[in-house]
């Protein structure tokens, strides 16, 4: 009622008064310049060390491997950054006024809680947003240096968009902190706390919760073949190719399984795999993640193919007998094959239609899959709000019980 | 004809109650304060004036009773209250980037005043509280005195039907405290309901019309503090102060002689032993020259009010 009343003008009043109050000084230019400065450096750092490593791993178009790997590092870089800087404009900002007795007056205007509180989160996001767009020509610096539109705009945009809705979401958790702890040293330090239990917590969880859904199950892998007296392999002559080729069986086996599908929605909430999640792939590479990542070096892709890998559970299933032709080929004689079913068959190389060799374990490609993104997007949003509506909760007069150690006015 | 309005009163508190915890800050208070008059508010620390303005100022919620302001409960017409009302609090604090002028403005903003207007508003209440050369200076360089003349400013940015003010005259210098005096009665006589509370009894002495007394909590009836028979001090002073004394000594009257020299002081009950003192001493060519009290009645019925504390 009362305290949910909303108005432009009274938007408007709360907004222009908090960025007078908090935006207006030389020294926040300075801050701006410095923060650009540094983003630059690190920017320039982090291009020169993909590029120096990828010109020493003999890559033929070094420019182009260092597009997609530093965008992506960048934009982890710049994303870390906005949730360290984002607590800073609200985690203060409730409690601060109060212990400074500016609250009151302002609350016993008709300006009602909803107002000042959005005015407030609207006025903290707009400041970190111009941090934010500060440094969004780094991150597109690697539209340009990409040959073909290695990293294209609809990218730069997408992860940009998902950056700054972070960046807001931990504003809202910041000003419900403020709102609930009297001290602003209190409320900052858990705004702080919010912001590592999403990112760091969040992922230490998963490797502390991993333990817990591990079981002794059964392992089925096919090797090669040996003789139970003496130990030896066992090798047989393929007739298509006259070549010595080793002899191979199933054997099974028990094995510790880690049923990651159970856990690895616990990193759903992290920002930063909000991010990689979100972030677009170019054309094609969606149906074989894993090639793209391995070709590719993507650092979002990495973590996003890192997720959806853990979201799938695969049968303990293995064909190390295919290694023969495929990793110990040292004489590049054969070539391998997937079909559209997963079926991995070994062709030689001057005759395709020649098989030598059909895996009996089925290859089912790592596929981009649906997206995680909108659901950890939505709780972090959901818990943005939550804390948003706390503060407004907080601000509501007339107060009927006033909390532990607060004063009015 | 006297417009409906005006007999309306401006705050009407029945039985309000709040605590915080056990510390009955405000325990049963009742009072009207009638508009187009300065109500003051008395009372020692602690006796919970503080809390009453607040609850008052829309922003405390009492814990029973009611209380109306400009004819709107503080409760359920919580945003009309504050729409009408001006709350100075004991505690102005300020926005150290915004200019004085920009603090008043945004105010006027936040009380719906359109930008210009609320500009214009500004600076007629910088020259009306004589802070115009403070107009585009940061608040922070404001002195003590001056940022409480902001902070009245601020509290009348919306011309408020009632204005609550808390401790308004501390830290004022003499010159300011009574051109406070004369914006407070200017404003009861525009039909205003002032309502001020203060320590300073004797800057009240000379504004107040009415006034509500506050002990521990509760409102108290000042006439029973005010009995005729009440023992107060007189100070009398005469041109011949040897005459005076041998007039005094000889009425049977005892004394007290002021370190200055000639002026005493008697304890008398009532205007009926003035009247009867001032006249004996006129018969018997004792030429008196000052009979006054030595406190103002304020001063008087705050301490008797207080006596109950010691």
């Amino acid at each position: 009622m009362n305290n949910w009343t909303f108005s432009w003008n009274g938007l408007k009043t709360v907004v222009g008064l908090e960025l007078r109050q908090r935006a207006r000084s030389k020294r926040w230019i300075a801050a701006l310049i410095a923060w650009m400065l540094f983003i630059g450096g690190i920017t320039a750092l982090i291009y020169f060390s993909i590029f120096q490593m990828a010109t020493e791993s003999g890559t033929k178009d070094p420019w182009g491997t260092v597009a997609p790997v530093s965008f992506g590092v960048i934009t982890y870089f710049v994303l870390g950054m906005g949730l360290v800087i984002a607590p800073a404009f609200t985690a203060t900002s409730i409690n601060g006024d109060r212990n400074q007795s500016t609250l009151a007056t302002i609350q016993a205007t008709p300006l009602s809680a909803l107002e000042i509180v959005l005015g407030k989160l609207i006025a903290a996001w707009g400041v970190a947003g111009i941090f934010m767009v500060a440094a969004l020509p780094f991150i597109a610096i690697s539209m340009i240096i990409g040959q073909n539109w290695a990293v294209s705009l609809w990218q730069v945009l997408v992860c940009f968009l998902v950056v700054c809705l972070e960046v807001a979401v931990v504003c809202g958790i910041g000003l419900g902190m403020s709102a609930l702890f009297s001290r602003p040293a209190g409320s900052a330090v858990m705004t702080y706390l919010a912001v590592v239990a999403l990112t760091i917590i969040s992922a230490l969880l998963l490797a502390f919760l991993s333990p817990f859904v591990t079981a002794m199950e059964p392992y089925r892998s096919y090797d090669q073949a040996w003789e139970e007296d003496t130990g030896e392999s066992l090798t047989q002559v393929n007739p298509e190719t006259g070549r010595t080729e080793p002899q191979c069986r199933w054997s099974s086996y028990e094995s510790y399984t880690y049923h990651m599908e159970r856990i690895w929605w616990v990193v759903a909430v992290n920002p930063f795999v909000i991010v990689a999640d979100a972030a677009p792939l170019p054309p094609g590479a969606s149906d074989d993640l894993g090639n793209y990542v391995s070709s590719s070096d993507d650092p979002l892709a990495l973590l996003r193919a890192g997720v959806r890998s853990m979201a799938e559970y695969r049968p303990n299933t293995w064909d190390t007998c295919i290694d023969y032709y495929d990793y110990y080929d040292e004489y590049s004689l054969y070539q391998r094959h997937i079909a559209a079913d997963g079926t991995v068959t070994i062709t030689t190389k001057k005759d395709p239609n020649t098989v030598v060799y059909t895996s009996p374990v089925k290859e089912v490609p790592l596929q981009a899959g649906p997206p995680v993104w909108p659901w950890g997007l939505g709780f972090n949003i959901l818990l943005g709000f939550f804390f948003f509506w706390l503060a407004v909760r907080r601000l509501s007069i007339p107060y009927k019980k006033l909390p532990k150690g607060t004063r009015v006015a | 004809m006297i417009p409906d309005s005006a007999c309306l009163p401006g705050i009407k508190a029945q039985g309000v109650k709040r605590y915080f915890g056990a510390v009955r800050a405000v325990d049963g208070i009742d009072f009207t304060a009638p508009t187009g008059a300065v109500t003051a508010l008395i009372g020692p620390n602690g006796s919970g004036k503080t809390t009453l303005l607040l609850i008052l100022a829309g922003l405390l919620q009492p814990d029973s009773g009611t209380a109306e302001v400009a004819g709107f409960d503080v409760a359920r017409q919580n945003r009309q209250v504050r729409q009408k009302v001006g709350w100075m609090p004991d505690v102005f604090g300020t926005w150290d980037a915004l200019t004085c002028a920009e603090i008043l403005a945004t105010f006027g903003q936040a009380y719906g005043l359109p930008n210009p207007a609320a500009k214009d508003r500004a600076f007629e209440l910088l020259e009306y509280l004589y802070l115009t050369e403070f107009a585009k200076a940061p608040a922070r360089v404001l002195s003590r005195g001056q940022k409480q003349r902001l902070g009245l400013a601020r509290a009348l940015v919306h011309d408020p039907e009632v204005l609550l003010l808390d401790e308004p005259a501390s830290g004022l210098d003499p010159r300011s405290r009574i051109e406070l005096r004369q914006i407070l009665r200017d404003l009861a006589q525009r039909g205003k309901t002032v309502f001020v509370s203060s320590h300073v009894l004797s800057e009240l002495e000379e504004v107040y019309d009415h006034a509500v007394f506050l002990s521990q909590g509760r409102t108290v009836d000042a006439t029973a503090a005010d009995q005729p028979t009440q023992q107060r001090g007189w100070r009398l002073d005469a041109a011949d102060p040897v005459s005076l004394r041998v007039f005094l000594d000889n009425a049977d009257i005892p004394y007290t002689q002021t370190p200055s020299g000639t002026e005493v002081s008697v304890q008398l009950a009532g205007y009926d032993s003035a009247i009867a003192l001032i006249r004996a001493a006129v018969n018997a060519n004792v030429p008196l020259h000052t009979v006054a009290p030595i406190a103002g009645k304020l001063e008087e019925t705050y301490l008797a009010l207080n006596e109950e504390r010691i």
